[in-house]
């Protein structure tokens, strides 16, 4: 009997193309789209200092210089052609924070005892703050120190027996070495990028797209007396449930990992940053059964209270959207003022959404998605609970 | 087969079965007969279990419903008025489908399957959508569907609505060929050629009520010789129930149709000779009640606009 009720239910929405499109192009594009659209927003955005380099001195230490700095992920070098002073004046009057020009001759004078005029000239904007001067003046600093280091290295080394140089290699800057920096949820300069926002979004968003072939399948079915048949039949209501609930959870499934495949692998081909999973495949399935459950619930609930296609396809848009806007799907919640971010809590799409951010953003294990996980699947219970009652009681009033 | 005694089914203060009692025997074509909401759908429905009652008993093959609905569905079939099936799958998809949800499996699948298929002329469009195929033939595929469990007892709820003529006799003849096979068949539809056509019993059915029932040449019979239909081409109701009123055993049906009982030679030639004076021109006189369609009207007050 299950089996029947599957196979039907699986042909119904294959041979359906405006569900097809739905769940699956729909999202698919939108991933791409908004990956791609937000990657130098998501990008800028962590950067928390952004500026630019006038390399007057066009040396491999200058270069060595550029690339220190650039490996700082809470930095963020611009490319601004800056020829004099008033070119300057006008990046930093922009939104750059400072301008720093290596002079010629920066190549010769970094190792010198008293180097000869200015090693390195920083200019600041009016509105840069003292802590973002200090971040990043050590860092200028740093690279200098890294340079010499080195140098220093190079000239002993003939020198030194093979001990003291490993002994020296050993102190080589390291940051990471000294200082393990374990980021709670989002900090600042842990925001997502563009892919590892969109696809959970859109993966979730797309998920409640089941709403359309869901209610259209279950209206028709309805309307033509077919359930009435099926009723007729000895098909309880349970079973007509089940009949739906694990053919849609199975297409949510297929969803998922579609998207995923689309964010690993298309979405890089258009120059976005691929989707990186995180280590726990568990807590992704448990996310994504969790809103399969929420979303299904939410479809049946739909599909046995509205009266026709029209209106269930209508209403389950506008709930879709408006679940998509509160939840953090269409604007990412760390853009929400604080109290938007916990109005946003309220829709079952934040619970996912933070779900798959909790396994792909911040590397956690299903144990950190359990609560969204009961959450959601208490939320879609709750609402085959109503269905079943709704839809039991318009059953013995003759559907 | 079917045995109801004293059926009350009440939607809120609404009586849409009122002491309803019937008995369908054995391998018969039971037409029942009836206006829009006279209770025919509703007493379907509690047939079927898909529908409560709150009072009387209710038996079918020999089983009490209440009880044993769901032996009972495994022996019985639904054929619903809508297309009960679905137009994205194919003729046979449709059939796999609701087969596989009642469980008929190995040789009964075939079995039932290739019975279903054949008393439907359904093997040349096996493979087509159900949304591609002809009215006739769709209705072909909603009875087919409910051939699959092999019920001894078939409900058929209007099965020819929308349908051609030539596509409305293939399936009276089909539904008439279940006699052959020993089912027993019951039968509503507001089309009276129809039910004069194939069944052998009749049960007329208004306000919630079996105001007549039985074979269906028998009650033409006993009506027979007894009335007269007079049907007008125009007149004006108010006026018919004037005359009526000087008339005794003169019914206003409608506002086209008189039914005249126990008439004489003399009544009805003063009858019609105040039509005449009244300027209503007559279109037919039946004498006596000679098909089901002039039984119908007489005993159901409603009945023309639902014939």
């Amino acid at each position: 009997m299950f089996k029947a009720m599957l196979i039907k239910e699986f042909i119904l929405v294959l041979r359906d193309k405006h569900a097809l499109a739905a769940l699956f192009i729909m999202p698919a594009i939108f991933i791409l789209i908004m990956s791609l659209a937000l990657k130098e927003t998501f990008d800028s955005e962590r950067a928390l200092l952004k500026y630019a380099v006038v390399d007057l001195d066009q040396s491999a230490q200058s270069a060595k210089i550029r690339t220190f700095l650039a490996e700082n992920r809470v930095m963020q070098e611009r490319p601004v052609t800056i020829v004099d002073d008033a070119d300057c004046k006008m990046a930093l009057s922009g939104d750059l924070h400072f301008v720093l020009t290596i002079p010629k001759g920066f190549a010769e004078n970094y190792a010198l005892e008293e180097p000869v005029g200015d090693l390195l000239l920083l200019s600041a904007a009016a509105d840069v703050r003292p802590e973002m001067l200090t971040l990043f003046k050590s860092e200028v600093v740093t690279s200098v120190m890294q340079l010499r280091f080195e140098k220093m290295k190079a000239e002993l080394s003939p020198f030194l027996p093979d001990v003291a140089i490993s002994q020296l290699e050993a102190l080589d800057f390291n940051g990471e070495d000294i200082v393990k920096v374990r980021f709670d949820a989002m900090q600042a300069d842990e925001k997502p990028t563009s892919t590892q926002q969109s696809v959970p979004s859109w993966i979730v968003f797309g998920m409640f797209f089941i709403i359309i072939p869901m209610s259209t399948i279950f209206i028709n079915e309805r309307r033509q007396n077919t359930l009435m048949r099926l009723s007729a039949m000895n098909i309880s209501v349970p079973a007509l449930f089940a009949g739906k609930i694990v053919p849609y959870i199975v297409i949510n499934q297929i969803q998922v990992w579609l998207m995923i495949v689309v964010g690993i692998f298309i979405v890089p081909l258009f120059g976005a940053d691929a989707l990186t999973l995180g280590d726990s495949l568990a807590g992704l399935v448990l996310v994504s059964l969790g809103l399969s459950l929420a979303a299904v619930g939410t479809s049946i609930l739909i599909a046995v209270t509205a009266a026709t296609v029209e209106q269930a396809t209508t209403v389950g848009g506008i709930i879709n959207i408006l679940l998509g806007a509160i939840g953090g799907i269409m604007v990412p919640k760390f853009y929400m003022p604080q109290a938007m971010q916990e109005f946003a809590n309220l829709s079952p799409m934040s619970w996912g959404l933070e779900g798959f951010l909790d396994i792909l953003l911040r590397g956690l294990g299903p144990e950190a998605v359990i609560t969204e996980f009961l959450a959601l699947a208490g939320f879609g219970a709750g609402l085959l609970l109503v269905a079943g009652i709704v839809f039991s009681h318009k059953i013995r009033r003759g559907i | 087969m079917i045995s109801i005694k004293n059926l009350i089914k009440r939607y809120d203060d609404l009586l849409a079965l009122d002491h309803l009692d019937l008995e369908v025997g054995k391998g018969v074509i039971f037409g029942l007969l009836g206006p829009n909401g006279a209770g025919k759908t509703t007493l379907v429905s509690i047939l079927n279990g898909l529908t409560s009652f709150q009072e009387g008993e209710i038996e079918v093959f020999g089983l009490p419903l209440s009880k044993e609905i769901t032996a009972i569905r495994q022996r019985t079939a639904f054929i619903p008025q809508s297309l009960a099936l679905y137009e994205n799958l194919s003729v046979i998809e449709n059939l796999r489908f609701f087969a596989g949800i009642q469980k008929i499996t190995g040789a009964t699948l075939r079995h039932n399957l290739d019975y279903a298929i054949s008393v439907n002329r359904l093997q040349p469009m096996l493979e087509q959508k159900a949304a591609t195929l002809s009215g006739g033939q769709k209705r072909r595929l909603n009875i087919a569907i409910g051939l699959l469990n092999n019920p001894e007892l078939l409900y058929f709820d209007e099965p020819t609505v929308g349908i051609d003529p030539d596509g409305r006799n293939e399936i009276l003849e089909t539904i008439r060929s279940f006699k052959n096979d020993a089912k027993t068949v019951i039968y509503t539809s507001h089309y009276m050629p129809e039910i004069e056509k194939i069944c052998d019993e009749v049960a007329i059915i208004d306000r919630g009520r079996i105001i007549r029932q039985g074979l269906l040449e028998t009650l033409l019979q006993e009506e027979r010789a007894d009335s007269v239909v007079i049907e007008l081409l125009h007149a004006d109701e108010t006026q018919l129930l004037g005359l009526a009123q000087r008339y005794e055993d003169v019914e206003v049906i409608n506002a086209v149709t008189l039914v005249m009982h126990r008439q004489n030679s003399a009544k009805m030639g003063m009858l019609l000779n105040a039509l005449e004076a009244e300027s209503v021109a007559i279109k037919q006189i039946s004498y006596g009640t000679t098909n089901l369609e002039a039984l119908f009207i007489r005993l159901t007050s409603s009945g023309v606009s639902d014939v």
